[in-house]
């Protein structure tokens, strides 16, 4: 017998919602419209999901994975791109960065027999991995900029001694990564302790055994670490050169803009 | 061939507006005036930090943007108006430059740091533990490293004292007929200016108001606007 929730207790989780909107609320945060909005959009967003993934699930599987796929890493992209408008090319960057990790962990997944092609598989575990290197990506340009803009001194300084931009970006770099990896670390560290990964949680309410949902956790948490790490290093190498011209001349952010 | 070291032709950018003069191989040239007037601009277009908007500029006798850009940023050494260290030792910031080149050898850290008047038990220090004072020398002292033939000194001894200026100036002054390298130095210290010019640029507004010799340019200047300079930082 499938295990169920009773739609009417869905509505009960408004009160939860209730929690932090009143928190807000009380401290003036700012943040009201922003929860509200969210908690809207999501619920409708996933409802929404439902209703789609039960079709797509119908289709070929040949069809109906790739066209989802295109869908979410298309969503992703627009997403990721809001903290880096500033930068040229960052929408392309973006697709182009998740598309070949979202192809690259497909092949392993597929390719060591670790799930099958069937969407119901493929989709989940893909959303996983590009919505966590969606949320990298966005981390590393935001922090990016920031990091540009401590660090002028140090990288006009490090241009002035006849370092290239490569050369000179070099701390920036580590900085924006270390910043940008630090969630992720984090999580694969704490894993099954503190929280209960999201994935395993949904298996074994589902009824799935315990220690298989322990190995479809594991293939997830091992691939949404590799693939944000990579995810992050691939956007950071090659957004980094716009802050440069081709005369190995530091920009500003408004000079980036404008040449944009 | 001429023996010029530079020559700049009507060179605009920003403040800096049709800019144009010579400077030859040796020279010690000072360029002065008011804060804003485009002194840090204008030393900037000689390594290519920045391009000029329009003009032309020339480092011996061929376009510099003809030379490669590392290279020429090494073989004409800037020092920032900033001290702006690299986080790590002493040590880390003075081999950063010749690192790049593969130059570094670790002997050069004593004699770099005797230039600026520290000892060299300050190579293992960390950056943060320094005073200004003492991150301006090293920040000298890293550009020195390089190897430079042409020094851009961005007012490099704003934030030092009445001893250490005279010490690095000595030591500057050696360098600099010592090991032939030329020196373009921004100041508002009238006497560094003095002391270290042979010729001088006086600005304002980003226009060229006085060049000629320094001490004639203290001595005699021609302009109005030189003559009420000086009255203001008389010396
Ligand atoms: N990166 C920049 N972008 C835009 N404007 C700038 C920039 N750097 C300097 N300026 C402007 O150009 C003008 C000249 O600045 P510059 O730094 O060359 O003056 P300066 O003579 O070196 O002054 P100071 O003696 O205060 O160092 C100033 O009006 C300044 O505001
Ligand atoms: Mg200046």
């Amino acid at each position: 017998m499938e295990r169920d929730i009773p739609t009417y207790s869905l509505f009960l989780l408004i009160v939860f919602v209730m929690i932090p909107f009143t928190i807000a609320y009380y401290y003036q945060l700012g943040l009201k419209k922003d929860i509200i909005w969210s908690t809207v959009r999501g619920t409708a967003q996933l409802f929404l999901i439902g209703i789609i993934l039960t079709y797509l699930f119908e289709l070929e599987p040949i069809v109906g994975i790739p066209l989802m796929l295109s869908v979410m890493i298309t969503v992703a992209t627009f997403h990721a791109r809001k903290k880096g408008k500033e930068l040229p090319h960052v929408f392309i960057s973006i697709l182009l960065g998740l598309i070949t990790i979202e192809l690259i962990v497909l092949a392993m997944w597929l390719g060591f027999g670790m799930i099958s092609f069937t969407p119901e598989e493929v989709i989940p575990m893909s959303g996983m991995v590009i919505g966590n290197s969606m949320v990298a990506m966005g981390l590393v340009l935001e922090r990016m900029k920031s990091e540009f803009e401590q660090s002028r001194g140090k990288i006009l300084a490090a241009l002035s001694l006849g370092a290239t931009p490569s050369q000179a970006s070099h701390i920036t770099v580590r900085k924006t990564l270390n910043a940008a990896l630090i969630p992720n670390i984090d999580q694969l560290k704490t894993i099954g302790l503190v929280q209960l990964p999201g994935m395993m949680t949904g298996l074994i309410l589902g009824g799935v055994s315990p220690i298989v949902a322990i190995k479809y956790q594991l293939v997830i948490s091992i691939s949404i670490f590799s693939t944000v790490s990579l995810s992050a290093i691939i956007i950071s190498l090659i957004m980094y050169r716009y802050f440069y011209n081709n005369q190995m001349q530091l920009l500003t952010l408004e000079e980036i803009k404008k040449s944009s | 061939m001429s023996n010029h070291l530079f020559e700049l032709s009507q060179i605009n950018k920003r403040v800096v507006s049709n800019v144009s003069f010579t400077m030859k191989e040796k020279e010690r040239l000072v360029i002065f005036g008011p804060s804003g007037a485009g002194k840090s601009t204008l030393l900037h277009l000689f390594n290519r930090m920045e391009d000029p908007d329009a003009g032309v500029i020339y480092y011996k006798d061929k376009e510099l943007n003809t030379y490669s850009i590392p290279t020429l940023r090494k073989e004409v050494g800037l020092v920032l108006q900033e001290p702006h260290l690299f986080p790590g030792t002493v040590e880390d910031n003075l081999k950063f430059g010749p690192s790049l080149f593969d130059e570094w050898s670790p002997n050069q850290g004593e004699k770099l740091l005797g230039y600026v008047n520290l000892s060299k038990e300050y190579l293992n220090k960390d950056v943060t533990e320094l005073s200004g004072g003492q991150r301006q020398r090293v920040s000298l002292a890293r550009t020195l490293a390089n190897n430079p033939e042409v020094l851009l000194l961005d007012e490099p001894t704003s934030s030092l004292d009445e001893q250490n200026i005279e010490l690095i100036e000595h030591d500057l002054q050696r360098l600099v007929e010592e090991e032939h390298v030329s020196l373009v130095l921004v100041t508002h210290s009238m006497q560094q200016a003095k002391r270290l010019g042979t010729t001088g640029i006086y600005m304002e507004e980003g226009k060229i108001k006085e060049h000629g010799q320094m001490e004639k340019l203290l001595s005699d200047p021609e302009t109005e606007e030189l003559k009420q300079f000086l009255q203001s930082n008389s010396i």
